[in-house]
């Protein structure tokens, strides 16, 4: 009986591939949809600006949806450490241009500036992110609402604690040189800078699902996620287990933030709100606690937000909007959504 | 249900003690200007009743319903707007572009507000949190940069018609100016009066009682036979449309509107905290949490610049007064975390344990 | 020596209780349970619903930790340690509903028990795969997609994995068929031979195949202590106690 059971499930699996194939399929001829409206190097250029602007979204993203995806917590400051982590990445950068490195630097030179900067910024947003989760997070644990309002809050408090230090008005970033020069292939325009944050973007990935699948700590957060008892009588420390959890979320917003300090050259303290929103809608297409999700997400909100950037430049955020409502109707979990 | 719901018909409407306190408290915020004449007292009393209207709408919401929507603000912004917008482009404008204003921020509210709980039903409640967070962000950025119709950052000013123009005077009483400023006044206590009392009615009816049967636990109320999104839709068009009217009677007090003045994120914070310190699910908490919360606001900058003037030098010291939202932030933290109840909350709940307390001592 | 009721002196207990007390909430649920658990063979803990044996393993285990009364462990008091470190002590827990993760398979649902990954652990696990061969077939699939028994084979396979020094098991056969039912008595009269086993159950056929010492609670408190096989001769004490 069991057999065939299990027989009849693998059965559904298969249609299921299909399924997914065919949805893959429409997915990739919808975004070839503007060429009938660009001309193919202007949409080469903007497919590499998106991939690289979904990429840094999905840096956020990421932390947002691992946070409630492994610990079912709802993190509203994410904003502030993702602002926080610009500002250090200013800071640093500001440091390094004092020393007359910024217009010097060849590409290495840069990128090793550029890991310098995300380092720090990364240290600055797990220290942050532990520092929230001892003295507000874990009290809340399991109240949604709480944790709504308390984040919003904590984020409040953040924002304000970086305008007494950094002050409340628009910085300019010092950005490498070499970075902003670009490259052409085959008639196309690319920014190295681009290259960086698209590779960036995919390692992190590829990290991520690397960690969370293989490694013993992937499956002990994992397995924390679903049943926090079984952990703890295992014989794990799930609560430090949720620190680090919640530390990598929070750095790898802050990493988010520097990149796009450094996208923008430019940072200022409300950055942080007017790029959740894009995390957010991110979240929502992907699914809530699906890495993966994100990911794609981030891809769709990034190209979406570009192509029609330059086609009907009022509508870019509202069609990000209406393809987060779109999905929200006919997947209400998301597309790769678990709960 | 049996029998009337212990409400006992031995006294007339008028002599019931809250009717009394209610009408008492009406009564004497309508002689304030009177008795203060100057502007800043009359000021802070104005925005207490507009805020506790918002504030009691969104407790309706959070407190009642149990739905956390973001997009409070922004209802609270629609209705702001919409005056602004009107009474600044059409060039000579009298009383009935106010009702018109009104009417289109209500239809405005009501079409959004009904947009929005269609999707609450669909996604559970932290997705539709996020989803309001969303919308309102982008309704700040939209106000920002839709210059063409808000006038972006800089924001719309405009003046009010006809009697309510600050201009228009109609002589004094009891020493006291009576201008259109005293009007719009009177205009905010009694919409504010009516509109909080048709608040009240709406929770203790019988509607407002499934409402709460629906936070206290769904799936028990859907099980009994209601369709839970059906009150969910009444409580969340209500209690928007409540916000659009106080964001309406805001401009007319201001006369100015600016996306940051309305839609940021910052007035959706002060109407959590003005909600949590009141005491979520109760109405009256709000008009405690309102004054509360709008009295510091307008004390606050002043007490901690006059500490930070006592060293001048100190730099750090000077940002930190500054930045006194910091404060109330960290205060709203702390709410949250230690007093989520909030004032009338706790004593509410104290009151209830006493209450049992006492029956179980007299079982015996 | 402490002595517990009904008289009997143990000597060089593993885990013994003093007094323990437990709230949950404004619940007292254990109010004044003392017992000892000798090493070998399987302890029984009967009682009727709501008597408070869940909470005595749960309290053991430190997910709820007593008000009052002393908890020892292999000569430790334990009665104020964190779960975590309980664990690491040598105790293994099989809880009653939710004891295996779903979302895991099952090779990562025994990774997940292994702390160390040594040879010794490598060694036991062959030999629990032998001793549950489903387990084996199915060592990639999710562990939500098996069946109910299989599930309760996986809860106890994965904690035997580990040589505890004692496991607390908690009513598995719950909602399980007969001839389920079977299957895991014979493999917990296997476990019991290698590791002292504690084992709450209301299916008494089972708990006579298992162990031979028992206890019954009833109330919160020890009523009973002795060998089921007594236990079996005094209906009086059946009925009342267990309601059979």
């Amino acid at each position: 009986m069991t057999s065939q059971a299990i027989d009849l499930k693998t059965n559904r699996f298969k249609t299921n591939r299909v399924k997914t194939g065919i949805n893959w399929l429409m997915g990739i001829g919808l975004f070839m949809l503007p060429l009938i409206w660009i001309d193919p190097i202007t949409y080469l250029t903007l497919t590499v600006a998106g991939l690289s602007l979904g990429m840094l979204i999905f840096l956020i993203a990421s932390g947002l949806t691992l946070i409630f995806g492994l610990m079912d917590v709802l993190n509203l400051a994410h904003a502030a450490f993702f602002t926080f982590g610009a500002y250090t990445g200013y800071s640093v950068l500001n440091l390094i241009a004092s020393f007359g490195w910024i217009e010097t630097a060849s590409l290495g030179g840069s990128a090793f500036f550029l890991m310098v900067a995300l380092g720090t910024a990364g240290c600055v947003g797990a220290i942050l992110g532990i520092i929230t989760e001892r003295l507000v997070i874990q009290r809340v644990y399991g109240d949604h609402l709480m944790q709504l309002l308390v984040t919003v809050g904590v984020s409040f408090v953040m924002v304000e604690i970086l305008k007494i230090i950094w002050g409340v008005n628009d910085e300019v970033v010092p950005v490498p040189l070499a970075f902003q020069d670009s490259f052409i292939i085959y008639g196309v325009f690319v920014e190295y800078f681009r290259v960086v944050a698209i590779l960036l973007g995919v390692c992190v990935f590829a990290g991520l699902q690397f960690v969370l699948k293989k490694t013993k700590i992937g499956i002990i957060v994992r397995a924390g996620v679903e049943n926090r008892e079984i952990v703890e009588t295992t014989g794990y420390n799930i609560n430090r287990i949720f620190t680090l959890v919640f530390a990598a979320g929070a750095a790898l917003a802050a990493v988010g933030g520097t990149m796009m300090a450094v996208f923008n050259q430019a940072v200022n303290p409300g950055m942080g709100d007017q790029f959740l929103i894009f995390a957010l809608i991110v979240v929502i297409i992907g699914g809530m606690g699906s890495v993966t999700g994100s990911f794609i997400g981030a891809i769709i909100v990034g190209l979406s937000f570009n192509y029609i950037a330059y086609l009907v430049p009022k509508m870019a955020l509202g069609v990000n909007f209406m393809i987060m409502a779109i999905i929200l109707l006919i997947r209400p979990k998301g597309l790769f959504g678990k709960e | 249900m049996i029998s009337n719901q212990g409400r006992t018909r031995t006294n007339p409407f008028i002599l019931n003690p809250m009717v009394c306190l209610y009408a008492g408290i009406i009564v004497l915020l309508a002689l304030i200007p009177f008795i203060f004449p100057s502007f800043r007292v009359m000021d802070l009393m104005a925005k207490i009743m507009i805020f506790t209207l918002v504030v009691a709408s969104f407790d309706l919401l959070l407190g009642y319903t149990g739905i956390l929507s973001f997009a409070h603000g922004m209802f609270f912004g629609i209705g702001a707007y919409s005056v602004a917008l009107i009474l600044y482009h059409i060039p000579k404008p009298s009383w009935y572009h106010i009702l018109l204003a009104v009417i289109i921020s209500l239809g405005v509210s009501i079409g959004m507000s009904l947009l929005v709980s269609f999707f609450s039903l669909r996604v559970k409640a932290i997705f539709f949190a996020m989803l309001t967070l969303a919308l309102a962000e982008f309704a700040h950025i939209l106000g920002v940069q839709w210059t063409s119709l808000t006038g972006g950052e800089d924001g719309v000013s405009f003046v009010l018609p006809g009697i309510f123009n600050f201009n228009h005077s109609f002589g004094t009483l009891f020493h006291t100016q009576v201008n259109g400023r005293l009007v719009v006044y009177f205009l905010i206590l009694i919409s504010t009066a009516f509109l909080f009392a048709a608040l009240l009615r709406f929770t203790q009816s019988p509607l407002g009682r499934v409402l709460k049967a629906i936070r206290e636990n769904e799936q028990r109320t859907i099980a009994l036979g209601y369709q839970t999104f059906k009150y969910q839709i009444y409580s969340i068009v209500f209690s928007s449309a409540l916000a659009s009217m106080g964001g309406i009677l805001y401009a007319m007090w201001l006369c100015y509107v600016n996306p940051d003045s309305v839609f940021h994120t910052a007035i959706m914070v002060n109407i959590l905290l003005m909600v949590l310190i009141g005491g979520m699910g109760t109405l009256y908490g709000s008009v405690i949490g309102a004054a509360f919360f709008i009295i510091t606001e307008n004390w606050l900058p002043g007490l901690l610049k006059s500490m930070a003037a006592m060293v001048p030098e100190n730099v750090i010291i000077q940002t930190m007064a500054d930045r006194w939202q910091l404060y109330f932030g960290i205060a709203f933290v702390l709410v949250v975390l230690f007093f989520p109840k909030g004032v009338l909350g706790t004593i509410r709940s104290r009151i209830r344990q006493k209450k049992i307390l006492l029956n179980t001592l007299f079982k015996y | 020596m402490p002595t517990w009721a009904g008289g009997l002196r143990m000597n060089d207990p593993i885990l013994f209780l003093e007094n323990v007390h437990t709230h949950i909430g404004q619940h007292h649920i254990l109010q004044g349970v003392s017992l000892g658990v000798t090493p070998g063979g399987a302890t029984i803990l009967l009682g009727r619903n709501g008597a408070g044996k869940s909470t005595t393993l749960k309290t053991i285990m430190g997910l709820h930790p007593p008000s009052s009364g002393r908890i020892c462990f292999l000569g430790k008091d334990i009665h104020t340690t964190k779960t975590h470190k309980i664990a690491r002590l040598g105790m293994g827990f099989v809880p009653e509903d939710k004891a295996v993760l779903f979302n895991l398979t099952v090779e990562e649902n025994f990774r997940l028990s292994m702390i160390e990954e040594n040879e010794k652990i490598h060694k036991n696990l062959e030999e629990v795969l032998l001793l549950f061969p489903a387990l084996k077939t199915f060592w990639k699939r999710k562990a939500g997609l098996l069946s109910g028994g299989q599930r309760q084979m996986l809860a106890i396979a994965r904690v035997f994995v580990c040589d505890h020094a004692l496991l607390l098991i908690d009513e598995p056969s719950k909602g399980l068929a007969p001839i389920v039912v079977n299957q895991l008595g014979e493999a917990l009269v296997r476990i019991k031979d290698k590791t002292k086993v504690i084992l709450v159950e209301q299916n008494f056929n089972l708990a006579c195949q298992v162990g031979a010492d028992c206890f019954i609670l009833d109330d919160g408190r020890v009523v009973f202590h002795g060998l089921i096989r007594d236990l079996a001769k005094d209906r009086a004490m059946m009925k009342n106690y267990l309601g059979i």
